[in-house]
């Protein structure tokens, strides 16, 4: 276990290092935010001025070692824009998109888990297409649309929900369910597979002849050992969800890190951006390594030395 | 029982008398939240739509567009580079104190200070020193003659020197205090502004207790929570989604024509477009109308300078060049090869794409080769002002304004040889421009601008499309005059229930 915790910090810190290190070179390489950031009346000597206060006239590699030397000392530095520190903007926004990323994933572990279970299970008849035409469409929606039309229906004509915004539950609702569609229709298929593929080995067909009855089969064996994959694929949901809803949270005007990156990447707020990539990669990081420790939970036979895989 | 028959007729006045009961808390929606608080940081809509509540400026405009007394009670031009300022006395800061000529000079040392680094300081740079005379009085020292200073102090905000030499650059933007109709309430991040009412305030009071400002990029969802109610007032609309707003009887369109111009900017500097014959064809192939009416559509006007009426510097008798594809295709034809020279034409995604690709269709149509270059606003910027002027793009879309008013701030940035948006390299026009921007006699600015129109006219040397507007769309119930100048003054904006 020791080796394996070491390994896997070893393998972080490079990452991390890489990770930060093109995002630094790659941001520098798109442009320079001093224009955006003076009117359009300003000279060519107030131009240079701006550049001058944010530290932006220096060599490349200075930049770029006072910024490891800052990244060490947990600083992240202060935006451009905004003239606050970034953790102050990102510690602002990652609430709401832990709120919305948690919504998310309800929506979908909570109706994609069923769907998957009843496709396979359902196989055999006809009708079951339909659901998975379902799933499709559900996939296929782009979210600038369908989360319009929810705040048309919901919040404009029949006045249920809040069309746009955050602070409380109902806030929340929309906003889950136009992104956590997307990722249901994978957990339906990834599940319907997995649950495939346990259904056709010995120890079902065993089961089956033992007279083990359906429920208990589903329950107790079938689910438990198709989970893996889903775990996976929750590890890689997560990531994607927390590093942002471009989309979905412009739609419904929800403050999450997604807004705030594109915004940020589109004004040249380098420093924000740099600060939101280093806690993505973190995150990613942090989830897969979890992910890993409940493999060998949910299996035994998963060890986590890398023995058993 | 009569305990009973008394509560209900309590809950029935209530129920009753809610409706009679004064609009308390507005709602607005922008479309990203202020960057900032500090008047004399970050320039932009989202800032200013709010912090202008909260700060007093030194002098303002009125709906009408005249400049009006705020902070100065009155000014003097003193000499030639000496404007002096009385302030007027009675102004309290939200925290109790007196707002003297000590915080006016304060702040405008503190913005024109090169160390401060205000993004601003371009508008204010040719203020030299402020120092304060007498109990009222604080005299502006200019670095030469500047006519344009006044136009350039209605958006230069006063604050409290004391609180700020106190809590410094960082507190004061968390926590702003000014002495405007509305007080900072409180931000949250990424969401909303709440703004309160300033109940001490010296001149007109605010109606609503409070207002909200919020962050929603969304123009469709904008529009969206208008019509369900839960805002009150939303910023930057376009046509299409102005026409939603025509058949809900709960809902208004509002619109202004801005002081911004739509224009095509020309190289003249660089072969083919040296010759004033083709750039005149560019001018005949446009039709501004069609463009004016067909696709913008929200009340926009076309103009035959860059200035609007709202300019000081407008002049009357300039005449639009005559709309004619045919007599532009001859012209092409007549220049041959020369017309054939891919020009590329610079765009930036903030700008309506379909005037860009509109107008793109129309140039080629004559015969002209033009290809729409599109970037990013940052590269957009950094290309159109490249340190050559010869480099500069051959054609380029943009909308301008200088938020002041005044010519000087269109024509000197775009026009005089030694500006970095100039593409145009011309004795006559650089020394009116020069005149316009040092003689403090309006006449002689008049006609140096004059001059400048019509040759700009004549020579074809950047082409004004059309007038912008501005479209807000507000609850039925919402009184309010939107002005040139993009602002939401919230002292300015009343409530009238509908029978």
């Amino acid at each position: 276990m020791a080796v394996f915790l070491a390994k896997r910090a070893g393998q972080a810190l490079v990452a991390i290092f890489g990770v930060m290190t093109l995002v630094f070179f790659i941001q520098r390489l798109t442009g320079d935010p001093t224009y955006l950031l003076v009117p359009e009346t300003a000279t060519q000597a107030d131009i240079e001025a701006m550049r001058q206060s944010l530290g932006l006239d220096r060599p490349l590699l200075v930049q770029y070692l006072s910024f490891l030397a800052d990244i060490v000392r947990f600083d992240l530095g202060r935006s451009f824009i905004q003239n606050i520190p970034v953790t102050e903007i990102i510690a602002s926004r990652l609430p709401y998109t832990l709120q919305l990323a948690g919504g998310a994933l309800f929506v979908a572990f909570m109706i994609g888990l069923p769907i998957g279970l009843i496709l396979a299970l359902a196989r055999k008849y006809k009708s079951s297409n339909i659901l998975m035409g379902v799933v499709l469409a559900a996939q296929s929606l782009p979210t600038f649309w369908s989360g319009i039309l929810m705040i048309m229906v919901f919040g404009v004509w029949l006045g249920w929900l809040p069309p746009s915004g955050s602070g409380s539950f109902a806030h929340l609702i929309m906003p889950s369910i136009a992104l956590g569609l997307l990722s249901m229709a994978t957990y339906a298929r990834i599940a319907r597979s997995s649950i495939l593929d346990e259904l056709s080995k010995d120890y079902v067909r065993s089961a089956r002849a033992r007279g083990v009855p359906q429920g208990r089969l589903v329950r107790r064996h079938l689910l438990r050992n198709s989970i893996i994959p889903v775990i996976s694929i929750t590890a890689l949901e997560i990531s994607q969800l927390l590093a942002g809803a471009v989309i979905v949270e412009t739609v419904f005007a929800w403050p999450g890190l997604g807004l705030l990156t594109v915004q940020s990447v589109v004004a040249r707020d380098f420093v924000v951006v740099q600060g939101v990539v280093l806690l993505g990669a973190f995150v990613t990081i942090a989830v897969n390594f979890i992910a890993d420790i409940l493999y060998s939970v949910v299996d035994p036979r998963i060890r986590l030395d890398g023995a058993g895989q | 029982m009569r305990i009973r028959t008394a509560l209900l007729a309590a809950t029935c006045a209530m129920v009753l008398a809610q409706p009679l009961a004064a609009k308390e808390l507005l709602t607005i929606d922008l479309v990203n939240e202020p960057t900032t608080l500090d008047p004399h940081m970050q320039w932009n809509p989202d800032s200013y739509y709010v912090y202008r509540n909260i700060f007093d400026n030194i002098v303002t405009r009125d709906n009408d567009g005249k400049i009006v007394p705020q902070v100065a009670e009155s000014w003097e031009q003193i000499s030639d580079t000496e404007l002096a300022l009385t302030i007027r006395e009675g102004i309290k800061f939200h925290d109790g104190s007196d707002l003297t000529a000590e915080d006016v000079a304060f702040s405008v040392k503190r913005i024109i200070d090169p160390e401060f680094a205000s993004p601003q300081l371009g508008q204010f740079n040719k203020i030299t020193d402020a120092r304060v005379e007498g109990d009222n009085k604080v005299v502006l020292v200019t670095d030469g003659p500047y006519p344009a200073l006044l136009a350039q102090l209605v958006k230069l905000s006063v604050v409290p020197k004391a609180i700020v030499e106190e809590v410094g650059k960082d507190g004061f933007n968390a926590n702003p205090i000014g002495s405007g109709p509305y007080k900072f309430g409180e931000q949250q991040r990424g969401v909303s502004v709440t703004l309160v009412r300033n109940d001490d305030y010296w001149g007109e009071k605010g109606e609503f207790e409070e207002a909200v400002f919020r962050a929603v990029p969304d123009a469709a969802t904008r529009v969206a929570n208008l019509k369900a109610g839960t805002s009150d007032l939303v910023v930057s609309l376009d046509s299409d989604l102005a026409l939603q707003l025509e058949n809900d009887p709960q809902v208004q369109l509002l619109t202004a024509l801005t002081e911004r111009v739509g224009f095509m900017g020309i190289n003249t500097t660089r072969e083919p477009l040296d010759d004033p014959e083709l750039r005149k064809a560019l001018a005949m192939a446009i039709d501004r109308e069609g463009i004016v009416e067909g696709i913008l559509g929200g009340g926009e006007k076309v103009v035959s300078q860059m200035a609007t009426s709202a300019h000081f510097g407008y002049v009357e008798g300039i005449e639009p060049i005559p709309y004619d594809p045919e007599q532009a295709k001859q012209i092409v034809e007549a220049a041959g090869d020369a017309a054939k020279t891919k020009m590329e034409f610079a765009t930036a995604p903030v700008f309506d794409q379909r005037i860009v690709q509109a107008i793109q269709q129309m140039l080629n149509d004559v015969g002209f080769n033009v290809e729409i270059s599109m970037s990013d606003m940052a590269t957009y910027l950094k290309t159109v002002q490249q340190p050559e002027q010869g480099s500069r793009p051959y054609l380029s879309f943009g909308r301008w304004s200088c938020a002041c008013q005044d010519v000087d701030g269109v024509l000197f940035p775009l026009l005089h040889s030694g500006s970095n948006w100039s593409r145009v390299s011309n004795e006559t026009i650089d020394e009116a421009l020069e005149t316009g921007r040092s003689s403090l006699d309006e006449q002689e600015r008049l006609d140096a601008y004059k001059t400048v129109h019509q040759l700009v006219h004549d020579e074809t040397l950047i082409l004004p499309l059309y007038q912008a507007a501005a479209l807000y769309g507000g609850a039925a119930e919402l009184e309010w005059e939107p002005t040139a100048n993009e602002s939401l003054f919230l002292n300015r904006m009343s409530w009238k229930e509908q029978e």
